[in-house]
């Protein structure tokens, strides 16, 4: 029990938020929207998965989203181009372990503190993308949205395949030994070399490993519409850090999984239409999504204060 | 023996980082001098050359070299600040609802901004200091605060704007010869570099940088000089907001963003360890102005103005330049322990 609190503290919350909704907006509970809120947050689910990792390996990636919005554009123009569709999967995936790499080996081999290398990727990447699009969106032809099937087998697709996928993760980090090196390494990294694993090169992997997963996240996004709008990803990193923190994955490294992430993203995505729907303006979402942040570091900050004064 | 000494005193106060960042300045700046500077139909010399540009260029860096200054001491104590943007936009909203709204006089409302940005740096101070968490997550949730706030604040609409002229004084004219921001930002400059180079505070700065824990068994108030270094930073963001209003003529939800990238890269550039224990406010001077430099250079060059994206392009170019220094920065480190481990 004491052991997963944080989760299951989360889940509770969640709970509680789903229960106000159901006294107070009943409107909230209609399965096309639910389908729809699922579908959208599908992405944000494998991103998050990433993200879960690297802060597990005491790390932190910032950059996720300017990845996200230039592997969605460049995946974008190879469709327009005629690419078949797993072709272009397999190139979204390619590029975004790629530009994953990128941070990895800055953090990994030069030992760059991660947070700065991927606030300067954040800002090559995206105005790198600006500069070169100016902003125009990409045409997708027909057969590509929702993989050419009808609207609500795509959208069933995407959430079963995403939730597989986290499932198999959420096990994988649990049992696998290499799902145990990342949390060793996070925990303390000399110890983990003196135990035989190679710490720089786990972080590397990690880096790579998140990168590609914001490769597939942006496919996922780029089969649910028409077009594909080159901010896409703006804000994302917060989203994913703000539900994986909430979820109970230390920033300090080493503790959390993917379930507390799961029901940490649950909680944030259920924050926007529960405002809609509740009747308070949409502008307070940034702020309210900046306090969780802190509520939840804070909630840390205290019980590790208990523990150990 | 002597001279000898002097002599090699001499190369190395030639080729320290801050030097070395003074000739890249000093090339960056003749290239767009020659390169930007042209002759338009009538004869006169327009572009990068002109001392109207120059002035331009100061008064653009006022409110990123503000921030740097404020970023200086966090980042020497190994810590690090990405609300700083944020807070200049929340600012710049309190103070025109304070003018607009709640009608107060503006030396008034602006003594309140920047209470109320001291408020919000001791925010994070206090989350930093008494609960020991990491400043990259606090300044991170706080980073999104803000920014909500003021957007909330405004309902993503509402701009302040017909501010009288005599506020705008401080933004948009000069005096005595200079852009008036320019002066303020000096006089911060000055406070910064006495603070971090001349007393105890810098000192004791440094040593919270190097082992936070060592600084504390050798008796330093380590948590009240962590919560100066970051409630100084709001005060500073604040002022760097009225400037900013002062400047635009309108204070909106959206002013500063993405400014704490330009300000962390000035603070590196200038030879700040990102790791803590050392740094200097000249280079992060010498930083602002190479960014400045790079940002206004850029937009007079032909080539560029015909791609119209000068912002971009600027933007661009600074990241890749902080990762550039990044690397440089630990580059010795790395070749030497390469080295030692081959022997």
């Amino acid at each position: 029990m004491s052991r997963y609190f944080r989760e299951l503290s989360v889940a509770g919350a969640l709970l509680l938020v789903l229960l106000g909704l159901a006294i107070f907006a009943p409107g909230f509970y209609q399965p096309q929207p639910l389908l729809s809120l699922a579908t959208r947050e599908a992405p944000t689910l494998i991103v998050a998965c990433g993200m879960a990792l690297v802060i597990i390996c005491r790390q932190i990636d910032i950059s996720v989203g300017s990845q996200f919005s230039v592997v969605g554009v460049c995946a974008g123009l190879l469709a327009a181009r005629g690419w078949p569709l797993p072709a272009v999967l397999l190139a979204a995936i390619l590029l975004g372990a790629v530009l994953g790499a990128l941070n990895g080996a800055l953090v990994a081999a030069l030992r760059l503190p991660s947070i700065v290398v991927t606030l300067a990727t954040l800002v090559t990447l995206r105005q790198g993308l600006n500069m070169v699009r100016q902003g125009e969106f990409v045409n997708l032809p027909d057969g590509v949205q929702w993989f050419g099937l009808s609207q609500a087998a795509g959208q069933w697709t995407l959430v079963l395949l995403s939730l597989a996928f986290f499932v198999l993760l959420g096990l994988a980090l649990r049992h696998v030994a290499a799902g145990r090196f990342v949390y060793a390494v996070g925990t303390d990294a000399e110890a983990s070399r003196l135990a035989g694993i190679r710490p720089q090169r786990v972080t590397f992997g990690v880096f790579v490993f998140m990168g590609a997963l914001t490769g597939l996240a942006a496919m996922m996004n780029l089969v649910q519409s028409p077009q594909v709008q080159p901010l896409s990803g703006n804000g994302l990193e917060l989203k994913v850090i703000a539900a994986v923190v909430v979820g109970g994955v230390a920033i300090s490294g080493g503790r959390g999984n993917l379930w507390g992430a799961f029901a940490g993203l649950l909680l944030l995505a259920c924050v926007s239409p529960a405002l809609t729907h509740l009747h308070i303006e949409a502008y307070w979402e940034k702020a309210i999504q900046g306090a969780i942040i802190l509520l939840a570091v804070v909630a840390d900050g205290v019980r590790s204060r208990k523990s150990n004064p | 023996m002597s001279s000898s000494a002097n002599a090699r005193n001499w190369k190395s106060r030639l080729l320290s980082h801050e030097m070395l960042l003074l000739y890249v300045l000093i090339a960056e700046w003749l290239f767009f001098y020659f390169a930007g500077t042209t002759t338009n139909r009538r004869g006169v010399v327009v572009g990068f050359g002109t001392l109207d540009r120059q002035f331009d260029i100061l008064r653009h860096s006022c409110e990123i070299g503000l921030l740097a200054l404020a970023l200086t001491p966090i980042i020497i104590t190994a810590g690090i600040d990405l609300s700083v943007g944020s807070l200049l936009g929340l600012c710049a909203i309190l103070f025109g609802k304070l003018w607009h709204d709640a009608g107060l006089s503006l030396p008034l409302a602006a003594a309140i901004t920047l209470v109320l940005g001291g408020i919000g740096g001791g925010l994070n101070a206090s989350l930093i200091t008494t609960l020991r968490l990491p400043p990259l997550i606090v300044t991170l949730g706080t980073y999104s605060l803000f920014r909500g706030l003021a957007e909330a604040i405004t309902r993503g609409a509402i701009t302040y704007t017909d501010f009288p002229a005599s506020f705008l004084f401080l933004g948009q004219e000069r005096w005595l010869g200079l852009p008036t921001q320019a002066w303020l930002l000096l006089v911060v400059a000055v406070v910064i570099a006495l603070l971090v180079h001349r007393t105890t505070f810098g000192r004791s700065w440094r040593a919270i940088g190097f082992s936070p824990e060592g600084a504390r068994y050798a008796g330093l108030p380590v948590n009240r000089r962590l919560a100066l270094a970051y409630t100084i930073a709001g005060v500073i963001a604040a002022l760097a907001a009225i400037i900013y209003t002062a400047r635009l003529g309108q204070a909106k939800a959206d002013a500063g963003t993405g400014y704490e990238l330009f300000a962390i890269t000035a603070v590196v550039l200038g030879g700040t360890s990102i790791f803590g224990g050392t740094g200097s406010v000249y280079g992060t001077l010498l930083g602002v102005a190479a960014i400045a430099v790079l940002k206004n250079g850029l937009a007079c060059l032909p080539s560029v103005m015909r791609m119209n994206a000068a912002e971009e392009m600027s933007g661009l170019l600074t990241g890749a330049l902080l990762l550039l220094a990044l690397t440089a920065s630990v580059l010795p480190k790395l070749l030497s322990t390469v080295r030692t481990r081959k022997s």
